[in-house]
């Protein structure tokens, strides 16, 4: 779980000062937004960010509370609490370690609607939602396999936990789809937020010849601009912005795109018809392909919009026969592992480099 | 290309190692004048966020460079005033400092989370790019931080062991009252010691954001304050054995990451206990023997000798 400490008695402050002179014209719907860490850090966190001050400023009389680098803690319950004091109708408490904050919440003030960034049930006035990586991850191998010219792609995780072994399997699955000798070797830093570790990951994997390298961290920007500085390329995850990071390395990438789904939700708590569900999307719909670098030819944009596409309408990259990397069939003929199941995955496809446990 | 094992453990070790050499060499100077700072973690935090601050906000990293020293220099002086002029307990006050750290340096860092800089400038002479396997990777590629690393621990040593500030140092860390009976007042010689260690673990927080990660997280330092601190033991308050240590241990982590990517059949769990599995056969080996021992008064508080 990641720790937050400070910072948040401040963002509190400011949030208070901030909120009051806008009540003049009463607002339809207040918005409280939670944070575990700053929405600049080109990754999870900005994503959120953009996509409510995006719904803000769309949605007529939608005012967002936002409070960063709120700690997984009893503090995440008292910031929700003092948003809800505010005006807060609906709440995004946008990190997996604020569930039990969040549902306490939610049980105390049923006239306030809650939209959980994680897993588990959905209640009347507690949604849960997520965006389904694994799958999309395919086509993001696809841009992989075709612009590696050693063949050796690098993927950095931060824990071997199912979620982030599905997307680096449908990363090898993509690549091998368009280039059969392509291998993802896998680095695991030990934790989400080790920016020394992730430095020390991404040079490894160039030192090893990688010349394309993705990642499942928090945020990106470490690696992307590590294996930027030596002049290789990246695959950017979390936030479509991280493309900045590297003006010559970037080839694409896979970003959240919450909007949709958050304006529907503002939308239906401002009608008072809300009701809580249980949302996982993929691709084409909280999920989106970043915009290309330069350095990609047309023909391979082409053949990865292609394969988004495919993702986007069904195609399932966890579907039988597949072996895994130690020579053990995993999936016979027809049987596949769904997006829901992605929590359990435990086994590495073959083609990639590196032990699960 | 791939690069060889060794060279690319090396690279690694040369990386990761810097941040610990300068902060060995902070807490070595602090611990010969007999004060143990366990908020070394903290010190490198601070200097870590505020150097990176200073960076996004003047555009200039050399300004956040020395930003980073300063604050790590004034931060362990607030220490002194706790344990030299206040006497407060070395061990408490250091964990209290630690804390202030973590908190300080989130506070200051939270505006620039996610701040793009370019960091402290490398360079890599040209007669070094030619050689083997050189262009390929991060060796001989360094920012200044990591070429005047071994330089400063050779300074660090010859101002210890070579001038007679040093032996006031030494003196103080071994017997203050001794110290203090030949004519040196032991409350300035630590302050002094302080001053020196912080500016130096300050400039070990700031290699990591400034030229390794190129950015601010909170809690960056990840454990690396407390590995320099046991460096000092394995360096037996050596100055010059810490370069050796310092390249031992960024060598550790360089050797687990280096593994994976050479798909190494070990489990990651296991690799990554690596250097703190090295750091307690260390402390296991060298403990005992007395003549590895610490300056005699370490810890201890110097009631003054009237």
């Amino acid at each position: 779980m990641k720790k937050r400490l400070g910072s948040i008695t401040l963002s509190a402050l400011a949030l208070c000062l901030a909120a009051r002179p806008a009540w003049a014209d009463t607002p339809r719907l207040v918005i409280g937004a939670v944070y575990v860490g700053g929405v600049n850090d080109y990754g999870y966190n900005r994503s959120f960010h953009d996509a409510l001050t995006q719904v803000a400023r769309d949605v007529p009389g939608v005012k967002l509370l936002e409070a960063e680098n709120v700690p997984e803690s009893g503090e995440a319950e008292r910031v929700m609490e003092s948003m809800i004091q505010r005006g807060a109708k609906l709440i995004f408490p946008t990190s997996f370690g604020y569930q039990d904050s969040a549902r306490k919440a939610a049980k105390r003030h049923a006239d306030v609607c809650f939209e959980y960034a994680g897993d588990g049930d959905a209640t009347r006035n507690f949604g849960v939602f997520f965006g389904s990586t694994q799958a999309a991850w395919y086509p993001m191998g696809v841009a992989a396999g075709k612009m590696t010219h050693s063949n050796k792609l690098g993927f950095v995780i931060g824990l071997p936990i199912g979620y982030a072994l599905g997307n680096v399997n449908a990363f090898e699955l993509g690549a091998r789809s368009v280039n059969p000798r392509a291998q993802t070797i896998v680095v695991v830093t030990g934790g989400w937020s080790d920016k020394a570790k992730e430095a020390g990951a991404a040079n490894a994997l160039l030192d090893q010849g990688c010349d394309v390298v993705g990642m499942h961290v928090d945020s990106p920007a470490t690696i992307i601009q590590t294996v930027e500085a030596r002049g290789a390329m990246s695959i950017g995850f979390q936030s479509l912005e991280a493309r900045a990071l590297a003006p010559r390395g970037w080839i694409t990438g896979l970003g959240f795109t919450w909007t949709p789904f958050f304006t529907q939700i503002a939308n239906s708590v401002i009608a008072g018809r809300f009701r809580g569900a249980a949302v996982y999307q993929g691709l084409g719909q909280m999920v989106a392909v970043a915009p290309f670098g330069a350095s990609v030819p047309a023909d391979v944009q082409k053949l990865v919009n292609a394969a988004a596409t495919k993702v986007a309408q069904g195609f399932n990259p966890f579907t039988g026969p597949l072996k895994n990397n130690l020579g053990g069939m995993v999936l016979p003929p027809g049987a596949s592992v769904g997006a829901d199941q992605m929590g359990d995955m435990n086994w590495y496809v073959e083609g990639v480099v590196g032990k699960v446990r | 290309m791939t690069t060889p094992l060794g060279l690319g453990v090396l690279a690694g070790a040369i990386l990761s190692g810097t941040s610990l050499l300068y902060a060995t060499l902070g807490e070595t100077i602090v611990e010969r004048a007999g004060i143990v700072n366990l908020g070394l973690e903290g010190i490198m935090l601070i200097g870590a966020s505020v150097g990176f601050a200073v960076t996004v906000a003047s555009g200039n990293a050399w300004l956040g460079l020395a930003a980073a020293g300063a604050a790590g220099g004034l931060a362990n002086l607030l220490f002194g005033w706790l344990v030299v002029a206040r006497r407060a307990n070395q061990l408490a006050s250091g964990l209290a400092m630690m804390f202030f750290g973590f908190g300080l340096s989130a506070l200051v860092g939270a505006p620039y989370v996610g701040a793009v800089i370019t960091g402290l400038p490398k360079w890599r002479p040209a007669w070094l790019a030619s050689l083997p396997w050189v262009p390929g990777s991060t060796l001989f590629n360094y920012d200044i931080l990591t070429w005047l690393a071994v330089p400063v621990a050779v300074l660090v040593w010859w101002a210890l062991f070579r001038t007679r500030w040093g032996l006031g140092v030494r003196a103080t860390g071994e017997s203050p009252a001794a110290a203090f009976a030949s004519g040196r007042n032991p409350a300035v010689l630590q302050f002094q010691a302080l001053a020196a260690g912080g500016v130096l673990g300050g400039l070990a927080g700031a290699h990591l954001s400034l030229s390794l990660t190129l950015t601010w997280a909170e809690y960056m330092t990840a454990g690396r304050g407390f590995i320099a601190i046991a460096l000092v033991i394995f360096s037996k308050w050596n100055p010059l054995r810490a370069i050796a240590g310092a390249l031992l241990f960024g060598g550790a982590e360089a050797l687990q990451l280096q593994l994976q990517a050479r798909g190494a059949d070990v489990s990651p769990f296991l690799l990554e206990m690596f250097p703190y599995l090295l750091t307690l056969l260390v402390l296991l080996a060298w403990g005992g023997a007395r003549r590895l021992a610490a300056p005699a008064s370490l810890g201890r508080t110097f009631y003054g000798s009237q």
